[in-house]
Parts: C-alpha cells; structure tokens; sequence
C-alpha cells in the first residue's frame, strides 16, 4: 500500500505520540501479552480505543503494531500511556515463564544417565 | 463608429441659415414698409434727401440684423456643441475607460479589449490604446507572476508530500528510539513546510495540494492540521463528534484550520494551551479554536472579518508576514466554509470555523473508529452486508456455475444511494480486503475506491487461489480469465508494481501535482 510518494494517512506520527519517540515504561517487547482492563471511553484517542479493543483477548505487542500500521516504538509508547493510566495490564509470554523453570541441566544429566542404566 | 453622432451636431447649422433668411425677409418686410410709408407721408421738399437716408439706413439694417440672427444661433450651437463635449468626456472617463481596464483584467487581449471599445475620435482613441497597452502589460505581469508563484508552489508541495511519505517510511523502517525521535523532528519541520508551500499554492490560485481518496475523520483532520504548526504540543482537543469530512475537501479544511491553529498559537504566550473544540449543529459541525493571548483589536478584527468574507482575494492587501487569514478565506470560500471570530472566554480570541453538512459524512456504525455510538447518536442501522475485513466469508473459489453470460451487472448493493451519507471506517479502504465478486464474477468496485485498488486485491487473490485445484466451471474459468485479462490492464495503468515506477510516475510524483 505504500508505494513511494504515496501517504494515505493524515496523522503524522509525532501527533499520535505528541512529540515522544521514547516509551515511558520499558515493560513492552515485541511478544509481551496485552490485555485491556477496562472499556474505552470517549474522549479517548482512537489509537487507544482500538488497542483497548482488540486486547480484549491477550495480544502481542507485535500484532498491535502491525493492526494499527503503526512502528512498533510508537506503540510502545501509547502502551505505556495506557499502562500508566491502568487500563491495560502487561503479561509476558508463558514460554518466557516456563524456561525459566525449567529443571538445571544437572538433573536433567543424572535422568539421562539412569535412563540409560535402565 | 463615429458617423451615428455626426448628424446631431450638424443639426443646428441648418436652422441657423434658415433663421438668417427669415431674419433677413422679416428686416426686409419691415424695413420696406417703413421705407415706403416715410416716403409717401414726408412732405415733398424732403422726400428725396430722406428716401436716400431712409434706404441706406434700412439697407443696413437689412444686414445687421440677420448677422446678429446668425451671431445668435451660433453661439447657441457653440455652447450646445460644449455641453455635449463635456457629456461626452464624462462618459468616456467613467465608462469607456473602466469598461476597458474591466475587460483587460477579465483576461482580454489588448486588441480584443480595445476592439470592444468604442473612441468617438481620435485622440480618445489614443488614449484608450495608451491605457490598453499600460493595462495590459501589468495584467500580463501580473498573470505570468501568478503562474509562476503557482508553479514553483506546486513543485514545492509535491516535493514536501513526497518527503512526507518517505519519512513515514523510514519511521515504520527504524526502531531505534534515537533515530524514530530524530526522525519525528524532520517529520514535523516538513510538515510546517508544507504548509507553507499549500498556502503559496492557494494564495496563487493553483490546485490544492492533495486528494484524500476517502472520508477522513474528525480526529485525524485536527491532528492532521495540529502537525503542521510548529507549536503543535500546546493544542488540546475536546472532540467527540464522530463525522468524517469529505475526501475532497479533507485537505482544504485541515490547511483553513492549521493557519487558524497557527495564528491561536502564535499570538498566545508560549506556555499557554489552545483548545480546540469540535461541536455539531443542524448545518454542519462547528470547530471552536480558544486561545488565552491577545484579544484582538477592533481594527485586527475588521481585518481578519475582511479576509474570511465572501470577498474575492485582493492580492494588494497581502502582506509579507501574516498570510495566514488570507489562506483561510480563500479555503473558506472554496469550500463553503464559515468562520467567525469573537471574544474567547479564556481571555484571547475564539474563531469558529463551520464545516457545512454537504462536506461531512458519517463512519458506518458498525466498526466507527472512534467508538462513541453510545455517546453520540446512533446511526440508522443501515449496515447491509459490507465486506468486513477480517472474517469475510470467502467468496467461495467455487460458488455454484455460473451458466448468465457475463452481462454487466449493475453494481446493486453497493451503489445504493445512501439515505445518511456513510462511509466505510478510515482504515478498511487500504486493508487488503477481499474484493466483492458480482454475478458476473468480475469484481464489484466499491464507492470511493480506484478500479485499480479493487484490480490489485483481485490479482492477489487469483494469486493467492491459483495453488489448489481449480474447480471451476468453463463458464466462470472464462469470467475470471476476462477479469484477470483487465487486471493486468488495470495495473499497467495504474503503475501498480512499487518495485519499477515507471519513469513518468518519477518525475510526477504523485497524482497530487497539478
């Protein structure tokens, strides 16, 4: 859709963010799981509207990025907006959780060692 | 051209001869009979010396009298003859001469223009040629400046919209948070640069800058007009009005609002915020823009009140500095706009722009981008089945056969005229929907989209398809082979593939270069 010279969006980006490039938090990565806590109201930004919306179910950062074509540095930033005003909570992924708990490799050696013994 | 007067002034030389006779047989009449009494009645001794002296007096008086007759008319044609000379220059002051000036500045030619003019002699001629020839060439100056101005505007604007749209590229390209905030200061000077260069572009009378291809919502004209001045940070909008304004006169609005914006900004102190406020009303929507700095002056405001009339643009009363309200009218009256100013209650000046109900449209209330269905009124529900983006039940690669020949099928669903004007919401015309199919098995263009959008998601689509097993019928295989056949048009023409511009859509950047 963007072919050069082509823009068919009247916002510019600085006045979706009004004039931040940097995200307050540092909460957000690309997979962290975004879940809306509340409805959006009116007056609201439309930017926040639809993340509300569409995180009704837990989303990536990255679809977020890639539902409202917008870079993902900008939504990070109206993440944190979000996340400062408590409307949305951040997760991170289970498997980020569930490699942390793996078992050490110890463990996992000396089950290896009696399986073969078997 | 000047044989019809002629006769009017010749008029009174006839009476004046013909007066002089009948002076000359009355002094005759007279003088006869005097003479012939005197003599008949004087005693004979006199009669002779007294004929002699009667007869030389009555001669004389025979020749004074119709000279004078004569003297008499003359100068009453003389100053007839004045008069008229003086009526005569009194016209041609007042209406030869502004009636050629006029037709010189309507576009004329010199000669057209003089052509039309009708000199009486020949010194008004030459002084009609002298003001046609002086006229013309200013006129001449004038437009050729114009064009120019026009032009290098035109260039600019093309250049900054071209930048625009690769700085937005580069901003969905870098992730750096460095390099997007650096970015996003480039994005915003251009911005202010292209203001400048659509004011130069209206103010010269060129083409606006842009078309939007769709309705674009409130939101996005406020903060489309927001980003290009450069105190944008301080403007804070109230806006819960769900309407879109037309694509056409989108940018229009957006410019006539940023130069208000600007000026709000301007003459306010640099801490303090402007508010805007967008309002409906029966006849359309109105922006408030509240400032909290000077309140204008009577003088300022005839002024400004001047600029937004209904008074065509004089270019005399353009000054270097502040083009600004001169932008906004000329904008207004293009596109029907209101403005008006009054007393802010922040303590600065208020100006209200109204946007007439003919340039606004309503986002479909199914999915509107701004979500206030339940704060504002809610729309008709005329939500017919519309392509939505997501779920889209697939045109089925194989509906039952399609045995009509491909006759043009009226584009029914779609094309309805629509009771309240609606639009699809601000984002599904650039998702990559799927193209509605008709009967005919050539896909439907929908309201406000190119042929060559709707050509671009079809051959996706074939593309997309073409894996599996076709299972189409012969007839429905020949449907989709024409349509595929108007695809590959439809892209040659619309120089679809982004990889090789061709060469002419280099040097045109865009369609928005006039």
């Amino acid at each position: 859709m963007s072919r050069p010279g082509r823009d068919e969006d009247p916002d510019r980006l600085y006045t979706v963010t009004r004039g931040r490039s940097r995200a307050s938090s540092d909460a957000f990565d690309l997979v962290t799981l975004v879940v809306s806590e509340s409805e959006p109201s009116p007056g609201m930004q439309s930017e926040h509207i639809r993340i509300l919306r569409m995180c009704q179910y837990p989303t990536a950062v990255v679809e977020i990025s890639a539902e409202l074509k917008l870079p993902i540095t900008v939504v990070r930033i109206l993440l944190s907006d979000l996340l400062d005003s408590g409307l949305i909570t951040a997760r991170h992924p289970q498997t980020a959780r569930a490699a942390a708990h793996l078992p050490d490799s110890n463990l996992l050696e000396q089950v290896l060692v009696g399986l073969r013994n078997l | 051209m000047t044989a019809h007067t002629r006769p009017e002034r010749r008029r009174p030389k006839r009476p004046a001869k013909r007066q002089m006779l009948l002076a000359l047989l009355i002094t005759l009449a007279a003088t006869g009979l005097a003479w012939t009494l005197a003599v008949y009645l004087a005693p004979e001794s006199v009669r002779v010396p007294l004929a002699w002296g009667a007869g030389a007096g009555a001669l004389a008086l025979c020749v004074a009298v119709p000279w004078a007759a004569h003297g008499r008319a003359e100068t009453r044609r003389l100053t007839e003859e004045l008069a008229a000379h003086r009526r005569r220059l009194d016209e041609f002051a007042d209406t030869e001469v502004t009636a050629l000036v006029e037709r010189l500045r309507g576009g004329a030619s010199t000669a057209t223009a003089l052509g039309a003019s009708r000199p009486e002699n020949a010194a008004e001629e030459r002084v009609l040629r002298a003001l046609a020839e002086e006229v013309g060439r200013a006129e001449a100056g004038r437009a050729a400046a114009l064009a120019a101005g026009a032009g290098a505007g035109a260039r600019l604007q093309a250049l900054t919209l071209s930048m625009l749209a690769e700085l937005r590229e580069m901003e969905h390209r870098h992730t750096d948070e460095d390099v997007l905030g650096d970015l996003l200061l480039i994005d915003h000077r251009t911005a202010q640069a292209g203001r400048l260069a659509d004011s130069i572009a209206v103010l010269t009378g060129a083409r606006s800058g842009r078309r939007w291809s769709k309705p674009i919502v409130m939101e996005s004209i406020i903060r489309g007009a927001m980003g290009r001045i450069g105190g944008y940070q301080r403007v804070r909008s109230h806006s819960t009005v769900n309407v879109a304004v037309a694509g056409h006169a989108a940018e229009g609005v957006m410019h006539a609002l940023a130069e208000i914006l600007d000026n709000a900004a301007n003459f306010s102190p640099p801490t303090a915020e402007v508010h805007v406020y967008v309002e409906e009303v029966p006849a359309g929507v109105v922006i408030t823009v509240e400032d909290s700095g000077l309140v204008m002056s009577d003088v300022a405001l005839r002024r400004a009140e001047r600029a937004v009339s209904d008074e065509p643009l004089d270019l005399a009363s353009l000054s270097g500095t502040r083009l600004g309200l001169a932008v906004v009218g000329v904008l207004a009256r293009k596109y029907g706009l209101k403005v008006s100013f009054r007393p802010s209650a922040r303590g600065g000046t208020g100006v209200l722009l109204m946007i007439p109900q003919e340039l606004l449209s309503r986002p479909r209330a199914a999915d509107e981008p701004l979500g206030f269905a339940a704060a504002t009124t809610p729309v008709p529900a005329a939500q017919a089945p519309e392509p939505k983006p997501e779920p889209a039940p697939e045109p089925a690669p194989a509906p039952a056969p399609v045995e009509a020949p491909p006759a043009p099928e009226p584009v029914a669903a779609d094309d309805r005229p629509l009771p309240t004007r609606e639009h699809a919401p601000a984002e599904s015309s650039t998702t990559d929907e799927l193209p509605q199919f008709g009967e005919s098995g050539l896909p439907k263009r929908r309201r406000g989209r190119t042929l060559a959008a709707a050509h671009r998601q079809e051959r996706a689509r074939a593309e997309r398809d073409s894996g599996p097993a076709p299972t189409h019928s012969p007839a429905e295989s020949a449907a989709r082979f024409g349509a595929f056949r108007q695809a590959l048009q439809g892209r040659d023409r619309a120089a679809g593939e982004p990889t090789a511009p061709s060469p002419r859509e280099e040097s045109h950047p865009e369609e928005h270069t006039p």
